[in-house]
């Protein structure tokens, strides 16, 4: 990012969006085509259309429904997952200067699987809303445990962390308390399946509801992104530089607690993306957030659908839970950054 | 007309820490705060840039309440460099003195010419300019705080507020970086460790003691044996220096061994 | 039956050779007395009985109720592990036993029992990760544990899930475990005749299907999603309900070695079943465990309605205690057979 400049170069700026959309569609057009259906990519194109313009090619109803029903709206909410846990990540991480912050690792996660749990098993019926309204609650009870934890133990970002940690074995083991006391006994027992995301539910109507809660949390973080550079030296230099402090941080957490509540809801718990994606992006394009923040959306979009084309194929006739895959690659990434930590200081 | 405290208050864990300060900065000079460990020279400066609110009294920019002004302007007027501001990021040194533009940019603004102007000038100001893309981590303390100050001017204020910005660096860069100050022309409050420093540099004194101001004025007024002995417990004897200034000198008991020789 | 009992030294090998005259419910063999102390092979131990057992701790629904059918009732001191209530002709006998847990009892909660025999269901409650105890430490106290061969023959539960068949289970596990009960509890009599009705009312339902209609149709049973509208967990190919599939030569369209393989629905599309099998079951963990709310997804999914199976209304539901090894096996094998037969599909 040094020597940027002076004058926005837009041709350049266009060229890099336009790139990066085109590896956006690109991911999303493998997604659609690749799958244990095996669909011809012409009729892969011809379901599409008619999905999409209603253009009444002859494609068997079963193809059609697989290609646009499960596999397009999979694919659009992986890339909302994707891009917005990686936004969240980088929005925490800046916020409170550690570079281990994510949703995931702060605990919002495993609170937004609280509620979400809580309400289906305690039967508030199962509607997307009602359930996002108590993964919300969740994140938000998960939140304000973690930081009131966080100050207890001194507020340092260290501390932050530990409570994060702290905060996610309360819930998760809530979670499991709910579970196996308000459950009767059975066969494919594993509460754990609860914290493992799965894209497998997905369908349009819960694309219609993450992708405004994706555009407008995403717009509020543009909107921070100059902020969140301030607080690279600490909340007092933030303030200092005439941030108001405590207003941005519970604008930013309450988004992040929306934003992650929302796929939770949807999806499940999916780790590592908030916290791999925003360093990889961070190598690309520097530190400061106006580039940041689309780019984590961008590539934690691409990372996602990738992810689960993986966890869709990698054991035939079985679906790896999409955790499991992105685990795979986070766990290394996770080791790496905690190498580079170690070395930069 | 500056900067000025009216009998503020400041407490934490039920301990007052600035207990009833009165004091002004003069337009253009610089203002030292001294007094030992724990005085509340580090809270003080805090309540003065608004980064802690006072509990009583009143800081007043220009004769308008500080708590009143919206914190951008504040920003605009006022900079703060902290003792020791380090960061994970992986900054240059022209990002870190970009951060300084920060209040007179709006949230969707993009990079101005005068941004740069800005900080092209800051960094002139403090001599890093050929450091200008260096990696921040790869600085030298002196290099660091340079860049802090060079931040603090990229805000364009008319106060700088600087809590012990020569701690933990050596002689030379002590001095380099006071003397810098002094060529700023910018109204400056500074906490300080090293009495001669203060005397040297400072155009008035604040001697804190237990979150009080006991003394205040020029070097030559506040600097006597019979206060540094009774705010700071030592033994001193005061004389005139090689510039001028007064130079306080350490007296030893000759009985503390080892270190009379 | 696909493949006979294994490691049965103790074998009670004439009622095996008289199974061909047991159609009629009629029991001609004459079981010998068992002699104490008895040593069987139970899970790859050796498991000693100085006397039969008097007071009995079953963990686990089919354990309950295979000892409630040899009229053992008054020899259990406490279940658990309940799935769904007690079946009907089981429910006088059941009403004098102490239940210690509906979901997993505490190792305390059976010993406090002073039980002379542990049996369990599931290695993952008494075995080498057993949440319940490991075998050793009701050696320790002197409690034989006996785990059903069910669960262990064939099978690998080392892992973290509902654990691995590596051979398809047969009903022939079921009968070694009512045949070790006949000599652990000195009722081989009784044991044999057991046996022999239900191994009669196999027969009966694999006759109803006979002939080439239902060979090879390829069927699912879909047990729950974690989200109905998610990926389903289907039967995979070697447990409970693949036997029963296998039973009445209609094919499993999973080959997955894990007993309850999540399974996307796009992999069911590819497959496009004859029949779907819904289970139908009490647990509400998941959504999908409700019954009501799987069959409005085969109805309403835009894929899984266009299934063959969905369009011409060719779905069984089948009680959840049919996927499980015990006494209710055999109901499960009766439903889907009378499902095939009524959808016309066999001859």
């Amino acid at each position: 990012m040094s020597h940027a400049p002076i004058a926005p170069n837009w041709p350049a700026r266009i060229a890099i969006a336009l790139a990066a959309l085109l590896a956006l569609v690109t991911a999303i057009a493998l997604a659609v085509t690749i799958g244990e259906m095996k669909i011809p990519l012409s009729t892969a194109f011809q379901a599409l259309g008619n999905g999409v313009f209603n253009l009444g090619y002859p494609v068997s109803a079963i193809q059609q429904g697989v290609i646009f029903d499960y596999r397009l709206s999979r694919a659009l909410l992986a890339a909302l997952c994707g891009g917005t846990l990686a936004l969240s990540g980088a929005i925490l991480q800046a916020l409170l200067r550690n570079p281990l912050a994510e949703p995931y690792i702060l605990g919002i996660s495993a609170g937004a699987s609280t509620g979400a749990v809580a309400v289906m098993i305690l039967g508030f019926g199962g509607t997307v809303l009602t359930l996002s309204g108590g993964a919300f609650l969740g994140a938000i009870a998960a939140l304000a445990v973690v930081a009131l934890l966080a100050t207890g133990a001194g507020g340092s970002s260290d501390r932050v962390i530990l409570a994060g940690v702290a905060g996610s074995q309360l819930f998760n083991a809530a979670t499991a308390t709910i579970v196996t006391t308000l459950a009767n006994a059975e066969q494919a027992r594993g509460v754990m399946f609860w914290l493992l995301g799965n894209f497998g539910g997905v369908r349009w109507p819960d694309v219609w509801v993450a992708t405004p809660v994706a555009l407008i949390c995403f717009g509020i973080c543009m909107l921070h992104a100059k902020v969140l550079d301030a607080f690279a030296f600490g909340a007092d230099a933030a303030a200092s530089l005439g941030v108001a402090v405590a207003r941005v941080k519970i604008v930013l957490f309450a988004t992040t607690a929306v934003m992650t509540a929302t796929m939770v809801s949807i999806v499940g718990t999916v780790g590592f993306v908030g916290l791999v994606i925003p360093h990889a992006a961070r190598f690309l394009v520097g530190p400061a957030h106006a580039r940041l923040l689309p780019t984590c959306l961008v590539i934690g979009a691409i990372f996602m659908i990738l992810a689960d084309i993986l966890s869709r194929i990698l054991v035939p006739q079985q679906i790896l839970p999409i955790g499991v895959v992105t685990a795979l690659f986070g766990a290394p990434a996770f080791a790496l950054i905690l190498y580079r930590a170690r070395r930069a200081t | 007309m500056t900067l000025a405290a009216h009998d503020i208050r400041w407490s934490a864990a039920r301990k007052m820490i600035v207990d009833g300060v009165t004091l002004r900065a003069e337009p253009g000079r610089i203002l030292g705060l001294i007094g030992p460990n724990g005085s509340g020279k580090s809270s003080l400066l805090r309540l003065l840039c608004r980064l802690r609110k006072v509990e009583s009294g009143v800081v007043t920019l220009d004769d308008r309440d500080l708590a009143t002004m919206a914190r951008r302007d504040l920003a605009r007027r006022l900079a703060f460099v902290e003792q020791q501001a380090s960061t994970e990021v992986q900054l240059s040194v022209c990002d870190v003195v970009k951060l300084g533009r920060t209040p007179h940019r709006g949230a969707l603004a993009s990079w101005t010419d005068a941004d740069e102007a800005a900080v092209e000038a800051a960094l002139e100001r403090v001599d890093m300019s050929e450091r200008h893309d260096q990696l921040w981590h790869t600085l030298s303390g002196g290099e660091r705080q340079r860049v802090h100050i060079a931040r603090a001017l990229a805000q364009e204020p008319r106060e700088l507020i600087l809590d012990e910005p020569t701690n933990h660096l050596d002689i030379q860069h002590q001095l380099s970086i006071l003397a810098l100050l002094r060529r700023l022309g910018v109204t400056c409050i500074l906490a300080l460790h090293d009495l001669n420093l203060a005397s040297l540099f400072c155009d008035e004194i604040a001697v804190m003691h237990e979150g009080r101001v006991v003394a205040s004025g020029t070097p030559s007024e506040v600097l006597t044996e019979d206060l540094i002995s009774r705010v700071f417990g030592v033994a001193v004897s005061i004389r005139a220096g090689a510039s001028g200034r007064r130079h306080i000198e350490y007296l030893i008991d000759p009985s503390d061994e080892g270190i009379a020789r | 039956m696909t493949r006979s009992a294994r490691g049965l030294r103790q074998s009670m090998c004439a009622v095996a050779l008289a199974l061909p005259f047991l159609a009629g419910g009629v029991v001609s063999a004459k079981a010998e007395a068992t002699r104490y102390p008895l040593t069987i092979e139970n899970c790859g131990h050796q498991v000693t009985f100085d006397k039969a057992p008097k007071r009995v701790v079953a963990i686990g629904q089919t354990q309950t109720e295979i000892l409630y059918a040899l009229g053992l009732g008054d020899r259990l001191v406490g279940t658990a592990v309940w799935f769904s209530p007690v079946a009907k002709r089981f429910e006088a006998a059941n009403a004098g036993v102490k239940r210690l847990a509906d979901n997993d009892p505490s190792f305390e909660a059976v010993v406090a029992q002073e039980p002379d025999l542990v049996t369990a269901m599931f290695e993952w409650h008494v075995g080498p990760n057993g949440i319940v105890g490991k075998r050793d430490q009701f050696a320790k106290l002197k409690v034989p544990a006996y785990v059903s061969p069910s669960d262990c023959v064939g099978k690998d539960n080392s892992g973290a899930g509902d654990g691995v068949r590596t051979q398809m289970f047969t009903m022939e596990l079921v009968y070694r475990n009512i045949r070790e009960f006949g000599q652990i509890f000195d009722v081989a009599d009784k044991a044999d005749t057991l046996i022999a009705e239900l191994k009669a009312r196999e027969a009966k339902a694999v006759a109803a299907v006979a002939g080439n209609g239902a060979k090879d149709i390829p069927v699912t049973v879909w047990f729950s999603s974690k989200d109905v509208k998610g990926d389903a967990f289907l039967a995979g190919k070697n447990g409970v309900p693949a036997y029963i599939l296998a039973k009445l030569g209609a094919r499993n369209i999973i080959t997955t070695n894990e007993e309850w393989p999540l399974v996307g629905w796009e992999s069911v599309a590819a497959a496009n079943p004859a029949v779907i099998v819904v289970v139908k079951m009490d647990r509400r963990r998941f959504p999908a465990d409700d019954i009501d709310l799987k069959l409005n997804f085969l109805k309403t999914d835009a894929v899984a309605s266009k299934l063959d199976a969905v369009r011409n209304n060719r779905i069984v539901v089948m009680d959840v205690g049919a996927t499980r090894a015990g006494l209710d096996t055999v109901d499960g094998i009766e439903a889907l057979a009378k499902g095939i037969e009524s959808f016309g599909l066999a001859k």
